[in-house]
């Protein structure tokens, strides 16, 4: 080993030596910041912090457990209170109450999701919608009620009270003289009670409800608004039936002549029908009836060679009828498919921006359709229109529905006190609402008479759809797919 | 089989539009059906994370796998009203040897067939329906029903357990696996190879799907049908 050998040596120790000591120092000096904290007495017992700052496994039945167990170490004792102007409230909860109840197996922090916070309070309320979705669909409940906490309904307390800063319907913390209580009881509504419904739907209610508890919206209703798959009623049922009856009788018309040369046997009508539509349907001609269907059917062209003015009159009635009934099938499917999706509340709620407008503008179109064909049979009287009653009667019939559609949805955005950024979207039943609050009626009295009026006149125009002129939408386009049949 | 001459094929009508239709939603329906509810059954696997992904989740699953209950178990429906139609309307014959209906000639039919296949008989002479295709649709209709019923039991446990005791919603889970394991392997492998993969008819069955059969099928694999409509 020469001198420069030695040298080498030396540079290395001296780089291992100050790494060793760098080392030594860095856990040296962390080793002194580590100091175990003192845990804080209470009551005698030792706390560690994360005795409360934890999240257990809740989808356990023993993490759920835990969290019921530790929640109740204070809740169970009658010295659990809080103190509201003066007034002591008891936040005491009965183990067994819960054990029976349907949340038995549920951590109190599943729903009460912000309670372990400094200090330990609630500000947020249980939370029901980070398990259920709002309800499945549409129908069950009407679509106003998507402003009603589920705790407004749910919870047997019957207090409740319209929120101004959010619209919405929430359960109160006060009773009805303004003296606070406790919300302690985890029992839930028995919803399957007719009466429960009466906590707001009561004459002189306060969180602008209905005086009077209304059907669910029909499955008939399908024709242009989304529907659930309650009947509603006897009413809904008679139109149903003979919406069905009716259809029947259409068919078996149709059926009375001859099919391919068979004149007697209905068997044999019906297979060489259905045999010939399967036929068409796969083979290539499927892609002229899709034509048939998009140009004749639904663009009308017949229509449009002949007169744009009748053209434009229908379309202007056709069409929106058509979408808003497209739209409630997309919803029904919707709502069901996914109750929980941001798309199925936006298309339930008649206050939301797009279905509000939606609504709105089919409306207020089909109206104008509605006038114009009326001034051109009553007042202007071209030679060529030749003005049946029975076609006077389904004018008459649409127009009435749409006209008290518009004032029914008018008084429900009064009644509910929507306010105006929402209400606007409704751009014609917001104004009809504002045109109708000096009145001075009260409304929510005369709210459901209208509904049922709306609700009457509808089920008859779907009870009439195969009888008088409105037979035309299933007659005409058969007729237009035969006639490209027999071409 | 032994005319060899170029003629145009006599076209007979084997099956009418509606068992048309019905097989078509039946084999949509039931696809859909195992797809979705193996998927949430071995929701473990890759595959079932596909298909999960694909319909936006395991809830949407389970609503597409009752939709499609739904439509598969109307079918069967259909099949009971068209039964009464048959009888009461057209006055046809349930039991008889153009019927679904088993009779002992099956199984003779089967020991035949065996034999044929050993090369030690000759073909058995096989009327509408042959015994593997019996065996096929009852399989079916039979299964639906049990399926249909233990499905109920976990689509509406609620309601089952206010009269049944709770281990009848276990039991259903169990059954229903296992059967649903049956079905599939039964139309997934019997079904489509002995239909549709024999050498007659690969790759498909077009029969099911148009109606239509020949002359010369009707006599390779229904004589005796054909000889009674000849008659």
């Amino acid at each position: 080993m020469g001198k420069r050998g030695i040298e080498q040596f030396i540079k290395r120790m001296l780089y291992l030596s100050i790494c060793l000591g760098s080392l030594f120092l860095a856990w040296h000096v962390n080793a002194g910041e580590i100091k175990p904290m003192m845990p804080p007495q209470l009551e005698g017992k030792t706390r560690d912090c994360l005795d409360c700052h934890r999240y257990p496994n809740v989808e356990t039945n023993a993490g759920a457990f835990a969290s019921q167990a530790f929640c109740l170490e204070c809740h169970q004792k009658d010295a659990c209170i809080r103190t509201v102007d003066k007034i002591n409230v008891s936040l005491k909860i009965d183990p067994l109450e819960i054990r029976k109840g349907r949340h038995a197996f549920v951590g109190c922090i599943q729903c009460h999701t912000d309670v372990a916070r400094s200090p330990h309070q609630s500000k947020t309320g249980a939370q029901c919608l980070s398990c259920h979705p709002v309800h499945n669909g549409a129908g069950e409940i009407h679509a106003p009620h998507l402003r009603v906490r589920c705790q407004a309904c749910h919870s047997v307390s019957k207090f409740v009270y319209l929120d101004k800063a959010t619209n919405e319907v929430r359960l109160s913390h006060t009773n009805g003289k303004g003296l606070p209580i406790g919300l302690t009881d985890h029992n839930l509504q028995d919803t399957g009670r007719a009466d429960f419904c009466q906590r707001c739907h009561t004459p002189g209610n306060t969180v602008g409800a209905a005086d009077a508890v209304l059907p669910s919206k029909s499955f008939i209703c399908i024709m242009c608004h989304d529907g659930s798959l309650t009947m509603g009623g006897p009413l809904f049922w008679v139109a149903l039936i003979l919406l069905i009856l009716g259809l029947l009788l259409m068919v078996h018309f149709w059926f009375q002549g001859s099919v391919q040369g068979e004149e007697k046997s209905m068997h044999r009508k019906m297979g060489l029908v259905s045999e010939s539509i399967w036929g068409t349907f796969f083979s290539r001609d499927f892609f002229t009836i899709l034509k048939t269907i998009l140009l004749d059917i639904i663009l009308q062209r017949r229509l449009l060679q002949e007169s744009v003015k009748r053209w434009f009159i229908h379309s202007l009635i056709f069409l929106p009828i058509l979408f808003r009934f497209l739209l409630s099938i997309f919803t029904f499917f919707v709502s069901r498919i996914g109750p929980e999706s941001s798309l199925a509340v936006i298309l339930i709620d008649k206050n939301s921006g797009f279905t509000a407008f939606v609504n709105d503008l089919c409306g207020i179109l089909i109206l104008l359709g509605i006038v114009l064909a009326a001034l051109q049979r009553l007042i202007i009287k071209p030679p060529h229109v030749v003005a049946e009653a029975k076609d006077n009667l389904a004018l008459l019939l649409i127009g009435l529905l749409i006209f008290f559609g518009f004032v029914t949805e008018g008084v429900r955005i009064l009644m509910t006190q929507v306010p105006p950024e929402v209400g606007i979207y409704s751009f014609i039943g917001y104004p009809i609402s504002r045109l109708l609050s000096p009145m001075g009626v009260q409304w929510s009295a005369f709210y459901p008479y209208l509904w049922w009026v709306h609700a009457v006149l509808g089920a008859i125009f779907v009870a009439y759809l195969p009888f008088g002129k409105m037979r035309h939408m299933f007659n005409t386009p058969l007729t237009l797919l035969l006639n490209y049949k027999m071409k | 089989m032994t005319t060899q001459e170029k003629q145009s094929p006599e076209t007979f009508i084997r099956f009418s539009p509606l068992q048309r239709l019905l097989h078509m939603v039946v084999m949509i329906g039931f696809t859909g059906l195992a797809v979705t509810g193996f998927s949430l059954k071995f929701s473990a696997q890759w595959w079932a994370h596909g298909f999960a992904w694909l319909v936006g989740g395991a809830g949407h699953l389970a609503y597409l796998h009752r939709f499609f209950a739904v439509i598969t178990y109307g079918c069967v429906l259909v099949h009971i009203i068209w039964l009464f139609y048959f009888k009461l309307v057209l006055k046809g014959s349930i039991t008889g040897p153009q019927s679904l209906f088993p009779k002992v000639q099956d199984i003779k039919d089967m020991f035949q067939h065996m034999g044929y296949f050993f090369g030690r008989r000759s073909i058995p002479r096989f009327n509408r329906f042959t015994y593997w295709e019996k065996f096929d649709y009852l399989a079916l209709f039979l299964g639906m029903n049990t399926m249909g019923l233990t499905g109920l039991f976990l689509w509406f446990p609620e309601f089952f357990t206010t009269f049944l005791p709770g281990v009848f919603i276990n039991l259903a889970q169990v059954l229903h696996l296992y059967e649903a394991i049956l079905a599939v392997a039964l139309k997934f492998v019997v079904h489509i190879v002995t239909t549709h993969l024999r050498p007659e008819t690969f790759p498909v069955e077009k029969t099911i799907f148009n109606g239509k059969t020949t002359r010369e099928k009707m006599m390779h694999e229904h004589p005796e049908e054909l000889d009674s409509i000849e008659v």
